[in-house]
């Protein structure tokens, strides 16, 4: 397999939702810097190497703004990383003041904190889900677990009303479509209208959570812009319904698609569930494409000039299974003597919440392993129906076990 | 062994809280990093370069 001398056009197919294109190891080996076409018709440069998205990530020579945000490469046409955000001027300053305003929130030991209240939410999960199996004899644990769970983390940790979550949900799903057309920045803005209506309600009662923190911080920073501060809310919610959701469908995946990997967590889940959870932040590889981000100079790097202005897709995805880091590098094994990968990011945008979704994910597959030892899939992988949004995932996960 | 951290570099991620929770911490009031021990014992080596290693701002040091 070589690489066209023609524009690689993105997304690169794949064969199914735990593999990646067999182009990736390609364009590693030969081009970590590709010139590709976007989704969109623009040309970026696309990443591929562990060593160069890691640089790039923590390079401030690379942002999210754009000098001249019209002119600027769009990504995808769905409405999260597909083009520039924030003042090209003032994006450095900006973000550390969102970094420290949100940073003690989802500090790690207040996320362990929350793990005893996790544990009991998804033990209410499991019970529902065991009673709804003795009649069905199949049941979706993308409806029942997967998703439920970080919605009502998030839902908390914001200070968001649960019972609105079917509209969030829905909105968060279409802002993240890519086979929508339009509709995606309409979802965008409707999330947006719907949030100012929330900070509003909550404004005369501000309580013990995040967005009231941020109401506060934005109503005593005159320089804190009031539609970043909604956007910033919109970010989180969605964050909160888009990541998480995806990562444990895939790690269930991964851990039944071998019966052995399964095995090995049920015979020890308190000891193996760490190291799970990490193999499946490596390897899950949600989305077809990467974080987005603008050279703010020109920039020489592996041989390739990269211009101001030019727009860098970094494939974490490609970048976590890249074999000169990874020994066998796109097998599951949580006892690889690997122990980083980039599945949070890395740098100054390093994920915000992940303290909260490694609490997560260690609580529901630790119960999953306690409680359903004989858990199955009840369909075949290649069968399962995948998201058409830029976070991609399953969009349902039907298991099925041998009742006791 | 020695540690040394820069808080002006720090963003807060807590991936060192999770390497090694005896030798680092994170300030209630803005997340960023607590030092516990600057100089903890040689058995503690392992854990302590993975804190530096996955430091998402490269704000930790180690000396052996």
């Amino acid at each position: 397999m070589s690489i066209d001398a023609e524009r690689l056009k993105l997304p690169l197919a794949r064969p199914n939702v735990l593999e990646l294109a067999p182009l990736y190891e390609v364009l590693r080996r030969e081009a970590p810097i590709a010139p590709v076409t976007t989704p969109a018709g623009d040309p970026a440069w696309l990443v591929t190497r562990y060593d160069e998205v890691r640089l790039l990530l923590g390079d401030k020579r690379f942002g999210r703004s754009h000098p001249e945000p019209e002119k600027a490469s769009r990504i995808s046409t769905a409405a999260v990383q597909d083009g520039p955000t924030g003042d090209f001027e003032t994006e450095e300053a900006d973000h550390a003041r969102l970094r420290r305003l949100l940073t003690p929130a989802f500090s790690a030991k207040r996320m362990r904190r929350l793990g005893e209240n996790m544990e009991q939410l998804v033990e209410g999960y499991l019970d529902r889900l065991v009673a709804e199996h003795e009649t069905t004899g199949v049941v979706d644990l993308h409806r029942g677990l997967a998703f439920p769970l970080p919605v009502a983390m998030i839902c908390r940790l914001l200070g968001v009303p649960e019972q609105d979550t079917e509209l969030f949900a829905s909105l968060s799903e279409r802002m993240a479509g890519t086979a929508i057309g339009e509709a995606a920045h309409e979802a965008r803005e409707e999330f947006f209208r719907y949030m100012v209506g929330l900070v509003e309600a909550k404004r005369p009662q501000l309580g013990e959570d995040v967005i009231s923190d941020l109401v506060r911080a934005q109503s005593e920073d005159p320089s804190f812009d009031y539609a970043e501060m909604v956007r910033l809310c919109v970010g989180l919610l969605f964050a909160g319904h888009e990541t998480t959701v995806n990562r444990i469908g895939l790690g269930v995946l991964f851990l039944l698609t071998e019966r052995s990997r399964w095995e090995a967590l049920v015979a020890d889940p308190a000891g193996r569930v760490d190291a799970v959870v990490e193999e499946v932040m490596r390897l899950g590889a949600p989305g077809d494409l990467g974080l987005l981000r603008y050279a703010r100079e020109d920039v020489e790097i592996a041989g390739v000039t990269i211009r101001a202005g030019d727009a860098l897709v970094l494939s974490i995805n490609a970048a976590n299974r890249d074999a000169d880091v990874y020994s066998d590098a796109e097998e599951f094994n949580p006892d690889r003597p690997e122990r980083t990968h980039l599945g949070f990011g890395h740098g100054a945008h390093f994920c915000i919440g992940a303290s909260l979704a490694r609490t997560e994910l260690r609580v529901v597959f630790s119960a999953l392993a306690r409680r359903l030892p004989d858990l199955r899939l009840a369909k075949d992988v290649d069968s399962l129906q995948v998201r058409a949004t830029l976070t991609g995932g399953v969009a349902e996960l039907p298991v099925t076990w041998r009742s006791a | 062994m020695r540690v040394v951290v820069d808080q002006g570099r720090c963003v807060g991620a807590g991936q060192c809280v999770l390497a090694a929770d005896d030798v680092f911490d994170q300030r209630d009031e803005d997340g960023l990093v607590d030092l516990l021990d600057p100089s903890p014992p040689q058995s503690r080596l392992a854990d302590v370069r993975h804190a530096a290693a996955v430091c998402p701002a490269s704000a930790i040091a180690v000396e052996d």
